[in-house]
């Protein structure tokens, strides 16, 4: 009874307890960059964006905080057993007002604290009467207050497609989150949503915005649907999925739907549900660190999900990154001669990102490279050393095989972004100058 | 052999106007050298020569360098123009010297094997990662009459760098960001042009009295910060690697209540 008088009291809620309540809420949810469009304001109100995305600050848990990222409420119908706001949890309820929203986020905006609004919520009487209130706040927001920075949008399933429509025209990115990677994990754990009416929105989206591509290429000034694209996360670790089984449903994602990006998030048990994996160890950190390396190589270095995990081979190396890992089994290819391979190859040796395989080819036309330039140029030479030649040489005498590299790579101990006790990403954190930003860009079309 | 040292004025029509006389020398470019700012360690048999910054000799630097290298190399040299290490006009000169003596003088930035490139290279990132973070993490307080107003400590001198992007994202409101370090103004009237201010004549356009409603702001946000993090992930390392320590005492969210 006690939570009833709760939510009947909401309306004298004061401001901060309700954002305390809502962001609370929202925090696991990580799919919230600010990247994907960059657009200017037009002059007569506040705000525009950045293709590359900001991010403003960084929380105590090393997360990028970009958007003001908050539930619109955390009244839910569902019982999703991983979620905190789950219908048989006695938690404190809220709800915003579109005023009250509108006000946060532009206030915060005007100050720099963030880049633009993320709105989720939890399903109020149902899902299309909840995306009709999400609706209402960012209508408010884009007229009323004329805001032109980035707006995220949940698009929830099982709304009706025009209210998804509608809502695309205005925001910047929607994103429908897949939760967990199989539709058994999901009939498990999230009884009340199914496969099929999360992948009928995306599907939705997908289209919806290359319609819109098209309409802008007839009409420049066509009004654009969800221009940075659409993102969703899967929860690692609550359900028996491997690595492998993550790997392909991501890379499937990326060529079916034409997704921006799959986020991974390591499953934190809060509510303690017999259902669920007990976690001594804390979230499995280390194994969404695997996903996120192996994605990037999926959407930046030409990797293919089969590449680098099987049937036989379902989990990624704990002491090696995906890449190393790659290169080991295929020593055949190996070493690869610096100022003669295609820009395709030096990305593939480990040690050598995108930016310095960029610089290695540009720098090479002015002359020979030698491992000195490398250096400069920011090639990690203490892992990249096994696995190259410059102008026919090895920098150290050295053996091609496996085991040998193996521990000479395991005892240089990799750069993990965690202790023991977390970890995370900054947005775009392989792309930290110029140039990369740009090249991203051309990638994003 | 006789070594010339040009003493150049640390702005951009200094380091130009040294790299212009150091042309009209018709030396081995070796034999000169360009210094900004005071040289404490005078060497002997050396020349030193005095640059009196010229406006001419500057902007004919600054359209050869657009017109032979390119943008990409013109924008980098701007911005190692402002960075905050002594070398950077002895660099920008001999990679100018570099980029004459290239078959394609628009690719003057790839060529990194050279070592004035390649240093020109790290001070232009220097700068451009510092105005990134400023853009990130500058905090805006609103003053009494609606003005916004930050307050930035850079190493390098970054304002001009982060100034066209807040005009461009605030097109409406009056705003003043103040570069302490340098005592440099940069002015936005709504609706108008930014332009800056030095010392003095700044300080006295600008109260320091916050609007009522600030503190509301500033404390909700607090508390958007703090909820936001998630205690299972704690990770003090990482926040601080993505956040550097020296901006913190600029932003809302790290000051002492």
């Amino acid at each position: 009874m006690e939570s009833n008088l709760i939510i009947s009291s909401t309306e004298q809620m004061s401001l901060m307890e309700k954002l305390k309540i809502l962001s609370d809420s929202a925090k696991f949810d990580v799919s919230c960059s600010s990247s994907g469009v960059g657009r200017r304001g037009d002059g007569t109100g506040i705000g525009n964006t950045s293709a590359a995305g900001i991010c403003h600050s960084f929380g105590a848990d090393g997360r990028c905080i970009s958007l003001l990222k908050v539930l619109f409420t955390n009244e839910c119908v569902y019982d999703c057993k991983y979620c905190i706001n789950r219908k048989s949890n006695d938690v404190p309820r809220a709800s915003f007002t579109p005023d009250e929203i509108c006000e946060l986020t532009i206030q915060f905006y005007r100050r720099n604290y963030i880049e633009g609004l993320f709105l989720s919520s939890g399903i109020l009487n149902n899902p299309s009467y909840t995306m009709e209130l999400i609706y209402e706040a960012v209508y408010k927001l884009r007229t009323l207050y004329r805001f032109q920075g980035y707006i995220h949008v949940k698009a929830i399933p099982g709304a009706e497609p025009e209210i998804v429509q509608r809502l695309g025209m205005l925001a910047d990115r929607m994103s429908v989150n897949l939760e967990l990677p199989t539709a058994e994990g999901l009939q498990k754990l999230a009884p009340n949503k199914h496969r099929r009416n999360i992948l009928a929105p995306m599907r939705q989206i997908q289209q919806g915005i290359i319609q819109n591509k098209n309409e802008l290429v007839a009409f420049r000034h066509a009004p654009s649907f969800v221009p940075a694209g659409q993102s969703t996360q899967v929860i690692v670790g609550a359900t028996p999925e491997t690595d492998y089984h993550i790997m392909t449903v991501a890379e499937s994602l990326y060529k079916k739907f034409a997704l921006k990006r799959v986020y991974y998030s390591a499953f934190v048990n809060v509510n303690e549900d017999k259902e669920l994996p007990a976690l001594p160890g804390g979230p499995p950190l280390l194994r969404e660190h695997r996903l996120y390396q192996a994605d990037w190589l999926l959407r930046f270095y030409g990797f293919e999900a089969d590449e680098l995990l099987s049937e036989s081979k379902p989990n990624f190396n704990i002491l090696l990154d995906p890449k190393a890992d790659w290169a080991l089994r295929h020593l055949e290819l190996f070493p690869v001669e610096i100022n003669r391979a295609d820009y395709q190859m030096i990305l593939r040796v480990p040690g050598i990102g995108v930016k310095s395989a960029q610089r290695i080819v540009r720098a090479r036309r002015n002359g020979r490279l030698n491992f000195d330039d490398l250096k400069k140029i920011g090639v990690t030479l203490k892992r990249a050393l096994y696995f190259i030649t410059c102008n026919g040489k090895m920098m150290y005498p050295t053996k091609l095989e496996e085991d040998y590299i193996t521990r000479n790579l395991i005892s240089n101990k990799e750069k993990l972004p965690f202790d023991r006790d977390g970890m995370t990403y900054r947005q775009l954190s392989l792309f930290d100058d110029e140039q990369e930003v740009i090249w991203q860009q051309a990638i994003n079309g | 052999m006789e070594e010339y040292y040009l003493i150049c004025q640390d702005s951009l029509e200094g380091i130009f106007t040294g790299i212009y006389d150091a042309y009209l020398k018709k030396k081995p470019h070796e034999q000169i050298h360009i210094i900004v700012g005071e040289e404490d360690n005078y060497r002997l048999f050396a020349i030193y020569e005095e640059c009196i910054p010229d406006g001419k000799k500057a902007t004919s630097v600054a359209r050869t360098i657009l017109r032979e290298f390119g943008e990409e190399s013109y924008l980098s040299i701007c911005r190692a123009l402002a960075s905050c290490e002594a070398d950077k006009g002895e660099a920008i000169y001999k990679a100018i010297v570099t980029g004459f003596g290239m078959r394609d003088r628009h690719q003057l930035m790839g060529n990194l094997r050279n070592p004035a490139v390649h240093r020109v290279f790290e001070l232009a990132r220097f700068t451009a990662n510092e105005a990134h973070y400023h853009i990130e993490f500058l905090r805006f307080r609103e003053l009494e009459n609606g003005i916004l107003y930050a307050e930035i400590g850079p190493k390098n001198n970054v304002i001009t760098f982060i100034v066209p992007h807040f005009a461009g994202r605030f097109p409406l409101e009056n705003f003043v960001i103040y570069d302490e370090i340098r005592d440099i103004y940069a002015m936005h009237p709504t609706k108008g042009d930014w332009y800056l201010v030095h010392g003095e004549e700044g300080m006295n356009q600008v109260e320091h009295i916050l609007s009522e409603r600030e503190k509301k702001y500033s404390e909700l946000f607090c508390q958007f910060f703090h909820t936001i993090a998630i205690k299972e992930r704690k990770n003090y390392r990482l926040q601080r690697n993505m956040l550097p320590l020296r901006y913190r005492e600029y932003m809302t969210e790290f000051q002492e209540k």
